[in-house]
């Protein structure tokens, strides 16, 4: 890969920050091997792939590795210490919203949608930043509410308006701004978030199905109102009805799955790029088309298994707060390379949000490894060696 | 916490991941071809690279990738049957019949295949192109037969050799020539005439006197007509208030079923056929697999046949001078043809002889009788026909010398023009080698332009076989 030989510095200032990433601790905790692992396979796997998609792209990525891996390193003491989130949580749902309004006016519009912040000469997307915010927020207002959200009856709509009201207001307010930005992707996965963890505090099923079948309803309405989601729908429905126009995109990303077959071409032996935006929303297709299903196999597995192994932190906490931001973190991570890869595979409409770790995104990329090094802190912090 | 729900969310992603694996093996395992094949797949401009040869019975090439192209150095000559492989076309004859063996195993969209590549790949040698067909075309005879029916506006012919059921050479005008296919394949769809299409294979007429050939079978091996029965032929023959008449009004006089046969009697015909009776004569066309589907590498049409519980006395002497509502290919009266040759037994025609792999057959086609719808005896009978409307009959002009030619002549009425021209013949007919059968649309009598067509044919087919 000429782009990796053509600035080694670069590499092994990326190589070294990763490890001290990996391997830097604080006193008295407990080491967990696994995230650091998989998050590492994974970020060298979607490098070694943007190389082979898109040398330029590959060495912004390069830059963004440095800078995630540096950012995790640096907050790591704070994250350490990440039970102190639960005690100033309504400071997480102000600085999302004003996050959201920040973009909405300074934002600049990319492809008919306003989710980029331009900072210097890096664009920053917010909202990578935001869902891990309102994860701060939820797990922290569920930890305090979730019993009593619980013992209300579902009739009682005092009981729930006065639990819920503002979990609803606040997370409402940000994925409904979402949508009206056009960021279909990251609405659903905040959506799926949110009803993870309450159902996960609560047991209520009722709830999740509700809000669920809210979102539908809105869904639907927004599907006959807005042009651009219509246009969306109708490409993911017949994709081939107009290959060379509206359907390109998906036409192109079919014929790249289908080419991959069982073993795929072998890492630069196809031809993923007669995808637009291969890089970023589509490389999964690019993974599908390279490796094969064995390929795509191997990748979901290694999301599972990361998911899982958050899920099971969740499981081992004492304390309500911990193991909402466990669960809540998971369901993060892993409804994120759900809805791109059901959206590349055309099981629901494809929205434009990053393949964590391996999709070209500097701001996903920062915000996932601190999502990894959170979940890493909650696993190996002993609650007893725990000063909030 | 709750430890039930956390279990319950992690059984969800669990599910979540194994829908979305599902999905994908779906997309590439199972819909991968289907997909792949679609028009608008760019990757489809990569067909012609390292796709294997289609390699006539002398093992010249009939197509082949150079470059980045393909090249068909027959042309016209032989076009609609090797078809072509275009990246914007896509593919058509054995081209696309045999489309996943003669790919490149790197571009199969085929899992199985992709497996066996996958394997061969721990090889030492792992194929890089596709598999090669060797075909059973004989060029020279492909030449001479395109170029002499090429004189026509719409033609057809094939050669079988009758022993085996190979296919020697087939063509079909008029043609396209697949080398220019970027700037003739959007004219040749609309032409008027249909180049595209396979005549031999594909085209269906009424086979006029030729199809004699399967009557006189049925009503000699039935037993219901006897070799010295005569028939009486005025020059018409009533059949309730039908009235059937003879080419041009002629009258053959009385006679036994040779002379019928060799001066092609359609009143003493009619009387044989309605003598055979419509069961029987149904009977033997289902024997000789008309009407039915041919078991054939490339696609043929199904010859119509009216049915048989609508069939009345004036229908049935029609078909069986080959007219009334009657359509078949020019490939199911060769096999005809080739059957009576043959002794009464259908070899299972082929144009596939092998697939090879690096110079390696890989597969033989298997060779084999399909059915044997006469016994030897009747076939014997109806070639001694065959010579007499050579030697003495409506035939002559297909006389070679030195060689007993057995053959039928067709003069075709249709409702598109003049009558269509048929002959089919065979040669030797003591021991035969080589069955010609030739179609000239709306070009006249039988033996004024099919024919001399066929005569030149076979003395080519002769001379190059039996070199």
């Amino acid at each position: 890969m000429s782009v990796l030989t053509g600035s080694p510095w670069l590499v092994a200032l990326a190589a070294l920050l990763a490890l001290g990433w990996a391997l830097r601790r604080t006193r008295g905790s407990r080491r967990d091997w696994f995230f650091p692992f998989a998050t590492i396979v994974l970020v060298l796997f979607g490098e070694v792939l943007l190389a082979r998609l898109s040398p330029t792209l590959a060495r912004k990525q390069l830059v963004w590795i440095c800078i995630a891996f540096g950012i995790a390193i640096v907050l790591q003491p704070y994250l350490a210490r990440f039970r102190r989130i639960a005690t100033v949580k309504y400071t997480w749902i102000v600085l999302s919203l004003g996050l959201v309004a920040a973009t909405a006016i300074f934002g600049e519009r990319v492809n008919g949608a306003k989710l980029w912040i331009r900072i210097g000469t890096l664009h920053v997307e917010p909202v990578e930043i935001i869902k891990l915010l309102l994860v701060f927020f939820l797990a922290a207002y569920l930890a305090e509410m979730g019993d009593a959200i619980a013992k209300a009856r579902w009739w009682s709509l005092r009981a729930n308006a006065k639990y819920l009201g503002p979990l609803f207001l606040g997370w409402g307010a940000s994925i409904g701004l979402l949508v009206v930005q056009r960021d279909l992707g990251m609405g659903a996965l905040l959506l799926c978030t949110l009803l993870t963890t309450l159902y996960a505090a609560t047991r209520r099923s009722d709830l999740a199905l509700g809000a669920a079948a809210i979102f539908a309803l809105v869904a639907s309405w927004a599907a006959l109102h807005f042009p651009y989601v219509h246009e969306r729908i109708a490409v993911w429905l017949h994709p081939f009805a107009d290959p060379y126009g509206a359907g390109y995109q998906a036409a192109q990303s079919y014929f790249s799955i289908a080419a991959g077959g069982l073993f795929g071409t072998g890492l630069g032996l196809g031809h993923p790029g007669f995808i637009p935006d291969v890089s970023t929303d589509y490389i999964v297709a690019a993974i599908a088309e390279e490796f094969g299903w064995l390929g795509i196999l191997a990748i979901l597995a290694l999301y599972l298994a990361l998911v899982r192994r958050a899920v099971s932190v969740a499981r081992e906490q004492p304390d309500a707060f911990a193991s909402l931001l466990a669960v809540g973190l998971a369901a993060t991570l892993g409804f994120q390379v759900a809805i791109i890869v059901a959206g590349v595979a055309g099981l629901v409409p494809l929205t434009g949000i990053t393949l964590p770790f391996v999709s070209y995104g500097g701001s996903s990329l920062v915000a996932n490894v601190l999502l990894i090094s959170l979940l890493q802190e909650i696993a190996s912090r002993r609650p007893a060696a725990e000063r909030a | 916490m709750n430890q039930r729900s956390l279990a319950r969310i992690s059984a969800l992603f669990t599910v979540l991941f194994l829908v979305l694996a599902a999905r994908f093996a779906w997309l590439q395992l199972v819909e991968a071809p289907q997909i792949s094949a679609n028009r608008s797949n760019p990757r489809r401009s990569f067909i012609a690279r390292g796709r294997g040869r289609i390699l006539a019975a002398d093992g010249s090439v009939l197509a082949a990738t150079e470059g980045s192209r393909r090249i068909y150095p027959l042309g016209p000559a032989l076009a609609q049957v090797v078809g072509y492989a275009s990246r914007r076309y896509g593919t058509a004859g054995l081209e696309r019949a045999y489309d996943e063996l003669l790919a490149a195993p790197t571009l199969s969209a085929n899992p199985l295949q992709q497996i066996q590549y996958f394997l061969a790949s721990f090889q030492r040698f792992a194929p890089q192109s596709g598999d090669d067909l060797i075909t059973t075309i004989e060029p020279k005879i492909e030449r001479r037969l395109a170029d002499l029916l090429s004189r026509h506006a719409r033609a057809a012919g094939i050669v079988l050799d009758p022993r085996s059921g190979a296919v020697l050479a087939i063509a079909s005008t008029p043609s396209f020539d697949p080398n220019t296919m970027g700037t003739t394949f959007a004219g040749a769809l609309h032409a008027k005439d249909s180049p595209l299409l396979d005549r031999a294979l594909e085209g269906l007429y009424p086979p006029g006197s030729t199809f004699k050939m399967l009557t006189a079978s049925a009503a000699i091996d039935s037993g219901r007509v006897g070799m010295h029965d005569i028939f009486q032929d005025p020059g018409y023959l009533m059949i309730g208030n039908a009235r059937l008449h003879d080419n041009d009004y002629e009258a053959t006089g009385a006679g036994n079923i040779v002379k019928a046969f060799a001066l092609s009697s359609n009143v003493d015909f009619a009387q044989i056929v309605l003598r055979t009776g419509a069961s029987t004569f149904y009977r033997y066309l289902r024997r000789f697999g008309v009407g039915g589907s041919l078991d054939f590498q490339l696609p043929t049409a199904r010859a119509f046949v009216p049915p048989e519980s609508h069939i009345w006395a004036g229908e049935l002497a029609q078909m069986g001078f080959g007219q009334g509502a009657l359509l078949v290919t020019p490939m199911q009266i060769a096999t005809i043809a080739a059957t009576i040759a043959n002794g009464g037994v259908e070899e299972r025609p082929f144009i596939v002889r092998a697939i090879a792999r690096r110079g390696k057959i890989l597969t033989r086609t298997p060779v084999g009788p399909l059915d044997s719808p006469v016994s030897a005896q009747t076939a014997a009978k109806v070639t001694k026909m065959m010579e007499a409307v050579v030697a003495w009959g409506t035939g002559t002009s297909a006389q070679l010398p030195g060689v007993t030619v057995a053959g039928k002549t067709g003069t075709a009425t249709n409702p598109h023009g003049a009558p269509d021209s048929w002959f089919v013949c065979f040669a030797p007919a003591e021991s035969p080698r080589v069955v010609v059968a030739i179609v000239v649309e709306n070009a006249g009598y039988g033996a004024a332009v099919a024919a001399p067509i066929a005569r030149e044919v076979l003395a080519r087919s002769l001379t190059v076989i039996t070199k």
